[in-house]
């Protein structure tokens, strides 16, 4: 079963990602980040983007340790892990986007 | 082909095993039959046909809005009946047909495509079972009596709320449907566990019919997604019946709380409802098509992908309340995203279909009437995934248009679809030739008719839920029009349900296998015996024509030796047979069971809160006789299952399927105690009436309180695990005892820490105390008294080596309760300090 795992990890890691990221974005309207700002922009934007980027990077990881192979098993296991990524990539997008907290 | 595959048991006398297994399988004679029957064919048959009985009047309901609706000014229901009906209407097609209907297809048909004899846990179906038809009669009952639910099948606050519904109307959905919702919870439990375990021999999951993919998919998303409704439902009682502010906002509460609550379980409710369908789909069309479906791994990867995408749409039905945007755009594309793995299937369906031979028997017209209506639902879903477009379109006709072309295209076409597939399964009888036809063509003109139009009539600014629009004459026609047709449909729908009934009695006898499917469920006799399989397929047998080699008992495990229900548990992965269960025989437990679940309800209903505790011991009772019946008193020897082939049986096992099922509702556990933290983490940031006003508990006293359940529980986690280490010894007793001690202890303390906290209608974060203390509370009295069952096998002698008794399933339960209280403590105390 451990391919099973493998199969979950990348939309387990999305959901985690997606969870963590808008819970960051709700505390940050809450606490004033967006009124913050750094060398690189915006509090509350940096912070979800580091938050989304490591999320990334950690995707990028999985695809890159994960068995490869012909049988259906290690397809299944690409299949997981590349809708992870992709998931992430594409819902987490408009932290770069649009406004924060209004 | 493993071992199993290859040494085949001898051939026996086909008649002489289906009379063992007739005796020992089948449901006893008469009323008693009717109370007491376990077995999935007639658990599964009876979940279907009630619900089908629900939707007939669902169905009604939506032709008296109709007939309201058809004019201006019509004079057919007043206001306050419309808003009943609209409700009820709603609800029954949700609560007590979609679901209910999907659950009644799995029961029936799992153990059948799978190669198993039944259900893993048999009692849970039947207590679903009672729990659906209890919890439907009382919110159906409301209907008569003029008490229904008139706030909307969603019951937002503060409409809900006792200031504005101050009748019981809101208390019997709340209620009822927390009711109806054990039925699904349960029923998730025991298909995850089905699967996973309960599979023909050597069928590694990766090689299991799709049928069974798309289910488990259902499954683990009823047991993440049902918990968030039932905790709502808990609080909005829990405030209606008790004052306790969850969603007032003057007292730190948030209506906004409700609406992610419900929407949490209520968008992935959609694709709980459509996956079991699209499984029908992928089932019928390539068997249909005499062929083999395009992208088995693709079909597999798109429900991967709906399960996980589904959890993260649930905002887009409140893009309106005042999101910022960023949240907003997540949440949309989440939404325009989870069409790809939608579109996926379609595709998949379309490849097949086009790969093939295609036959236009009665399934496919429905197939075909599907791939039209859910197609087009799906590209208004897109439309209503885009905020913009949303802002303009929301509450207004044209989503009602649309979840009706989703729900009704992906879910109601394919379930006659399988209907009229499956029935010379269920009663062994072909139908009467054209009438099934002449139905489909009204269902499908009358349901466009009914709802292409109400697009339009949504977009030229009609609301939903309204009764008369006497200022609006552009709104007239669409609605006259809407109104013919869902007469029209609604005539589709009788005539279907009359072809059904003369067929399930005028039909000829059907030939065996009639589609020539390849597929396991067809390897039997029709209609299909109660045991299924005289004995039991390996993975081989699939695309195979076995039904006389498993009829003589070729298969594994052949008739019922010992008299009892036995079916085989192998090896959730790779399919590996490992042990034999033996399964309950009929019982009158579940009904008992229901009903005394159905006194508390009732009593919450009827406010006679102070006698809701002998309802509680009551269900405590009953349960405990179940974990009674469950254990053995010996040592069984191991079971012949082929020639080299001996398997224990369950007695002597760890990971039983009671294991595995304790597993499962340990997830739905933490979906719940989940979504209780989301509710301290969203009022705590959101909600405008924080902070909380100044805590009068004095801390130091409460601390020490908390470190001594905490300390319990942890002592109570070593003597599970102690308990179970030492089950061939006298000192199995001594280490249930110390956990029972340990339990009361914690109980003891959490009573002092209850008597010294804030006033919980005070103010919400007080009230989420009050929660997180009940919830430990619950979770401790439940693992006393799987200590309490492990000291009673233990003196009984129903412990040994061999036999674990309930040690197992007690030290999973004590962990989790040692491990949540722990959380909610340190939560607490960060409240407090920070």
């Amino acid at each position: 079963m451990r391919w099973a795992a493998w199969m979950l990890a990348g939309p387990l890691l999305w959901a985690g990602l997606f969870s963590v990221v808008y819970a960051l974005h709700g505390v940050g309207c809450a606490w004033g980040w967006p009124a913050l700002t750094t060398p690189i922009g915006q509090a509350q934007v940096v912070i979800l983007a580091a938050v989304w980027v490591g999320g990334l990077a950690l995707h990028a990881i999985l695809i890159w340790q994960m068995p490869r192979g012909p049988s259906r098993e290690d397809r299944l296991v690409s299949y997981g892990a590349w809708i992870g990524l992709v998931a992430s990539l594409l819902t987490l997008a408009p932290i770069l986007l649009t406004s924060t907290c209004f | 082909m493993s071992d199993a595959g290859q040494r085949m048991n001898p051939p026996q006398r086909a008649l002489r095993l289906h009379r063992q297994l007739s005796g020992v399988w089948s449901d006893l004679p008469g009323w008693r039959g009717v109370l007491s029957s376990v077995n999935h064919g007639t658990i599964g048959l009876r979940f279907m046909a009630t619900a089908c009985v629900f939707f007939a009047i669902g169905g009604v309901l939506s032709m008296l809005i109709r007939a309201q609706l058809s004019t201006p000014r019509g004079a057919f229901l007043d206001t306050a009946l419309y808003n009943q009906i609209f409700t009820m209407h709603g609800s029954i097609m949700m609560f007590l047909f979609a679901i209910p209907m999907l659950e009644g297809l799995a029961l029936w048909l799992l153990p059948k495509i799978l190669g198993a004899r039944d259900m893993a846990f048999p009692r849970l179906s039947a207590l679903g079972y009672w729990c659906y038809l209890f919890g439907g009669t009382i919110i159906l009952l409301s209907l008569l009596a003029g008490v229904a639910p008139d706030g909307g099948w969603f019951m937002y606050t503060p409409l809900s709320d006792k200031t504005h519904t101050p009748g019981v109307n809101a208390d019997v959905w709340l209620l009822g449907i927390t009711f109806v919702e054990i039925s699904a919870v349960a029923a998730a439990v025991e298909i995850t566990v089905t699967i996973l375990r309960c599979r023909a021999a050597d069928m590694p999951l990766t090689r299991m019919p799709l049928m069974g993919w798309y289910m488990l998919g259902t499954s683990v998303m009823m047991l993440v997604g049902f918990p968030p409704l039932i905790l709502g439902s808990i609080l909005l009682e829990l405030e209606r019946a008790f004052d306790w502010p969850f969603f007032a906002v003057a007292r730190g509460g948030d209506p906004l709380l409700w609406q992610h609550l419900f929407w949490l379980f209520g968008h992935p409710e959609v694709y709980i409802i459509f996956l079991p369908a699209a499984g029908a789909l992928s089932t019928i069309i390539p068997i249909l098509s005499r062929t083999t479906i395009l992208g088995y791994g693709a079909v597999v990867a798109a429900v991967l992908g709906l399960v996980f995408l589904s959890f993260g749409l649930w905002v887009h039905h409140m893009f309106t309340v005042g999101i910022p945007h960023m949240a907003l755009a997540f949440f949309s594309a989440a939404s325009a995203l989870v069409a790809v793995p939608t579109a996926v299937q379609v595709f998949v369906w379309i490849g097949t279909i086009w790969k093939g031979r295609p036959q236009l028997k009665l399934p496919m017209l429905y197939v075909l009437g599907f791939f039209l209506t859910f197609v087009m639902g799906g590209l208004t879903g897109v439309m209503l995934a885009i905020v913009p477009f949303n802002w303009q379109a929301h509450d207004t006709a044209f989503v009602t248009a649309h979840l009706h072309y989703v729900l009704i295209g992906g879910f109601v076409f394919p379930m006659l679809a399988a209907l009229t597939y499956w029935m010379p399964l269920i009663c062994g009888r072909e139908r009467v030739p054209r009438l099934g036809e002449a139905a489909f063509w009204l269902i499908l003109i009358g349901f466009h008719g009914t709802f292409f139009i109400m697009h339009l009539t949504g977009l030229l600014g009609m609301p939903r839920r309204i009764d008369v629009y006497p200022d609006n004459p552009e709104w007239v026609l669409p609605n006259l029009i809407s109104s013919i047709f869902s007469m029209v449909m609604a005539m589709g729908f009788a005539l279907f349900a009359f072809d059904i009934i003369l067929q399930r009695f005028l039909g000829t006898h059907s030939r065996r296998n009639p589609w020539q499917a390849p597929t396991l469920d067809w390897a039997m006799a029709l209609p299909a015996p109660v045991y299924n399989f005289a004995s039991l397929p390996v993975a081989a047998h699939e695309g195979r024509d076995v039904a006389v080699t498993l009829a003589r008992g070729e298969g594994l495990l052949p008739g019922a030796p010992r008299g009892w229900r036995e079916t085989l548990v192998v090896e959730a992965g790779s399919g590996r047979p490992e042990h034999i269960a033996v399964l309950p025989d009929n019982s009158m437990l579940p009904v008992a069971t229901a009903l005394t679940i159905g006194s508390f309800f009732i009593l919450m209903l009827a406010g006679l809160y102070w006698l809701t505790p002998l309802s509680i011991l009551g269900i405590i009772l009953v349960l405990w006789r179940w974990g009674f019946v469950m254990g053995a008193d010996r040592d069984h020897a191991v079971v012949a299952v082929a020639p080299s082939l001996e398997l224990p049986l369950h007695w002597q096992v760890r990971g039983t399927l009671a294991y595995g099922g304790a597993v499962a509702t340990l997830v739905a556990d933490t979906s719940l105690y989940a979504c209780l933290l989301f509710g301290v983490g969203f009022l705590t940031v959101v909600a405008p009436g924080w902070p909380a006003p100044e805590s009068t508990v004095p801390g130091l006293w409460s601390a020490a309180l908390a470190i001594i359940a905490l300390a319990a529980l942890g002592f109570g986690a070593f003597a599970a695990r102690q308990a179970e280490a030492g089950r061939a010894t006298r000192m199995a007793q001594t280490h249930a005892l110390s956990g029972i001690v340990s339990a009361v202890v914690a109980l003891a303390a959490f009573a002092g820490i209850a008597s010294g906290m804030d006033d919980p209608t005070r103010h919400a974060r007080d009230a989420l105390r009050g929660v997180l203390l009940g919830f430990a509370v619950v979770h401790v009295v439940i693992a006393l008294l799987l200590a309490l069952r492990c000291h009673a096998d233990a003196r009984g002698g129903r412990m040994s080596a061999h036999r674990r008794g309930a040690a197992p399933v007690w030290r999973l339960w004590q962990d989790f309760a040692f491990v949540t209280t722990a959380i909610s403590a340190l939560l607490v105390t960060a409240q407090e300090l920070l």
